[in-house]
């Protein structure tokens, strides 16, 4: 048991924040970026080696210290989709199809269709199909559409949920921008009419992939809104050192005091878990996909509250399109929203412990039956 | 990071449970007589101590294991996870025996280390009094110097197993002429001296673990002073500080054993002929029930990180408080709820499961009051981690 992390891993998160300083506007102004500078700092996190290859391939805990200082810039780039299908890729690269294997060793930015209109962040419920290696069906919520060289598209092949990679130029594929809280990051939906597929995943490999590129998904979001909550919230404690009311400052009230401490304890916990469930994940201990759920339902709620208490201490300034604090908090939604928010994670541990106590009590029925 | 266990932790830990499967005491077959209670506790501890689960990271001079911290927590989870009670000595383990290491000297360890981690000698604290709870630093007990000894007059409340205990660690104050929290010191007293009265203290849940303490002209020797004259309020913060870092681990397995206890329960118990777990708002109750007990554990490895290190424990500690809290509460709180109307069905088959989620519930409204109110927590943080102005 070793819980702290490793020297490579800090030097790795400092180097990504000189890295988001150098190439990315500050992170009140990020909003106005345009496509140019999305591609220049995708450009230099791939020279960096984010998308690792040749034995370098970064860990869910690397990944998520990089998605944390994206989130804390209010960087845009196409982060998640790129590394969560690589990530959930690479402990099954010997049995991958050969297109799927090639993308492990490829620069190739990747989206992931999962979202249906009218469904939910389940896998269970696409209604996307492959037929003949075509894929037919709709998704939302897709990032980067426009630039990204494949998509990554969970669809039923056969009765069962897999998984088709699609050339984002194939004929048939065409994508409309859909709009989004933040407008900074770009979403869109995009049907697929009989369109081509590189590569088809199916069965029991494809269910696990796709837990694993959810589980990982989930918990990238979850590192990014931590990212951006603790920089509102950081900007929220400098104010309430400085900000004067009824001559006093008004950090010194009881109530700011403890509200703020409240939202740090939000914060370090949230990142204390998602640190955990990425762990758990790359060390594949039983059970990761629940710590995911864990992390992703807890996280989904505490960011947003972090962002809520941080406008609340800014008062009326935090109101105005001007002031950051609404970029921060449409960027928290986002991620909240994205591979499920914690209701959707509540619900599935819910169903999970209710299962597991039938299962285990019907088994240790049969038990007793044996042993009588 | 790494949250595998290494060989050697989990031959450790297998190690514990091959030893709890022989001769384990559960926390829930406890006698409800609270002498045969105690007398049970004390062997136990002294049996956990032979087998080397007590003071396992302690110096060996001290009567210690010497081992690295990592094997405490290996061995306190394996031990709340089998339902092993909490060692009756906990004031002396978490707080009094920290402190001693820290600021005591040398023959002050020798003689009062040993018997701590083997529970022949009980101990107790005395901080609290009734005009000063959260604003401890107000204390009135006085102890005045004459000769060689202290002369202590005073009344402390919330004083565990105070009719048990051989010694306590009292906080008096020893300097009216300087601040408030520069005239306090810590002294060892003999809770056998003339002039010391318990009288034990029934909580809401019935039970009597504390006591109220009356110290008329107690005389304690010079000898009995921990650290120097005017130390007593950093060696408070420092004990408190220890109590709230290390209490978490073991803590959140025996919030998960008593979650799973809830779980069993709610399947086996049916409404309108349905099982209560079967509702799905039951379920996402349960669930974030769940979510505050693992995240407590996550904030709490990570915060261990640290301290298993040989760092202090520092006002991060104050986050695992408040966490630890909330996640007792919540959970007691949501067993109510889910259990619903089954609390009052009347169904003997039930009544001691139900005695047992009572008292937890009572208990929890203890959790965000023990060792630093929630709003006393928040305050830290506030100080400490915010470097907020103050009030």
């Amino acid at each position: 048991m070793d819980l702290e992390l490793s020297d490579e891993q800090v030097w790795l998160e400092e180097s990504i924040n000189t890295l988001l300083e150098r190439r990315w506007p500050a992170a009140e102004s990020a909003w106005q970026a345009g496509e140019a500078e999305r591609a220049r700092l995708w450009e230099s996190l791939v020279e960096f080696g984010l998308l690792g290859g040749a034995g370098n391939d970064l860990g869910a805990i690397e990944l998520c210290l990089v998605a944390r200082a994206v989130g804390g810039h209010l960087a845009v780039v196409p982060l998640i989709g790129s590394v969560a299908v690589r990530y959930a890729l690479a402990p099954f690269a010997a049995e991958l199809p050969d297109d799927f294997r090639a993308l492990q060793t490829s620069d190739a930015r990747l989206a992931i269709g999962l979202l249906e209109p009218g469904g939910g962040w389940s896998p269970s419920g696409v209604r996307a199909t492959v037929k003949d290696s075509r894929l037919t069906g709709t998704k939302a919520a897709v990032e980067h559409a426009a630039v990204v060289d494949y998509l990554v598209v969970v669809a039923l092949v056969g009765a069962e949920p897999g998984l088709a990679l699609v050339r984002r130029d194939s004929p048939g594929v065409e994508w409309g921008d859909q709009p989004a809280l933040d407008g900074a990051v770009p979403l869109s939906r995009v049907t697929f009419g009989d369109a081509n597929t590189d590569a088809v995943l199916s069965g029991q490999l494809a269910q696990t992939i796709i837990d694993r590129l959810i589980s990982v998904g989930g918990l990238l979001a979850a590192a990014e809104a931590v990212g951006a909550s603790a920089n509102i919230f950081s900007q929220a404690q400098s104010y309430a050192t400085e900000r004067r009311q009824f001559g006093r400052t008004i950090g010194s009230n009881q109530a700011l005091r403890h509200l703020m401490a409240d939202l740090h304890v939000r914060q370090a916990s949230s990142w204390s878990t998602t640190l955990y469930a990425a762990a758990a994940l790359d060390e594949g201990i039983p059970g990761a996909r629940l710590t995911g759920s864990v992390a992703k339902a807890y996280v989904s709620r505490s960011a947003r509250e972090v962002a809520h208490g941080s406008i609340q201490v800014f008062g009326g300034i935090a109101f105005t399109e001007e002031h950051p604090a609404h970029r921060f908090l449409r960027r928290i939604i986002l991620r909240e929203q994205q591979f499920g928010d914690a209701a959707h994670h509540e619900r599935e541990l819910g169903r999970t412990l209710a299962a597991t106590a039938n299962a285990s009590a019907s088994a240790s029925g049969i038990n007793e039956r044996v042993a009588a | 990071m790494q949250l595998t266990e290494t060989a050697s932790e989990r031959a450790l830990a297998d190690e514990v449970r091959a030893f709890l499967s022989g001769q384990g005491v559960r926390a829930e077959e406890l006698p409800h007589e609270l002498d045969d209670r105690m007398a049970l506790l004390q062997r136990w501890q002294a049996a956990c101590y032979d087998a080397g689960y007590v003071g396992r990271t302690w110096p060996v001079e001290f009567g210690g294991g010497g081992r690295p911290p990592v094997e405490q927590i290996v061995v306190d989870q394996a031990l709340a996870a089998a339902g092993a009670p909490e060692f009756v000595n906990i004031v002396g383990l978490g707080v009094l025996g920290p402190s001693l290491l820290r600021f005591g000297n040398d023959e002050q360890r020798r003689r009062y280390i040993p018997p701590i981690l083997s529970a022949e000698e009980i101990w107790c604290q005395g901080f609290s009094e009734p005009e000063a709870g959260s604003d401890l630093a107000s204390l009135r007990t006085r102890a005045v110097q004459d000769g060689d000894n202290f002369v202590i007059n005073g009344q402390k409340t919330w004083v565990s197993w105070g009719q048990y205990a051989k010694y306590c660690g009292l906080l008096a104050r020893t300097d009216d002429t300087v601040p408030r929290h520069r005239g306090i010191s810590m002294l060892i007293v003999d809770m056998s001296a003339p002039g010391v009265e318990v009288r034990p203290t029934t909580q809401i849940t019935g039970h009597a673990e504390f006591s109220e303490l009356f110290l008329d002209d107690v005389v304690v020797p010079r000898e009995n002073l921990l650290g120097e004259l005017g130390d007593g309020w950093k060696i408070a913060m420092y004990t408190l500080g220890h109590e709230r870092g290390t209490a978490a681990l073991p803590r959140q397995v025996k919030l998960r054993t008593w979650f799973d206890r809830a779980v069993s329960a709610a399947r086996r118990r049916e409404v309108d002929g349905r099982p209560l777990i079967d509702d799905p708002e039951a379920q996402a109750a349960l669930a974030r029930a769940l979510i505050g007990i693992e995240v407590l554990r996550h904030h709490a490895y990570r915060t261990a990180g640290e301290f298993l290190q040989g760092g202090a424990v520092g006002p991060e500690s104050s986050s695992v408080k408040l966490l630890m809290a909330d996640a007792e509460q919540r959970l007691a709180s949501t067993v109510l709820e889910v259990l619903g109307p089954t609390l009052q069905g009347g169904d003997p088959d039930d009544i001691p499961e139900n005695d047992f989620w009572y008292e937890t519930y009572l208990y929890s409204r203890a959790a965000s009051v023990y060792g630093g109110t929630r709003q006393i927590q928040r305050d830290i943080i506030a100080d400490r981690i915010l470097a907020l102005p103050k009030e």
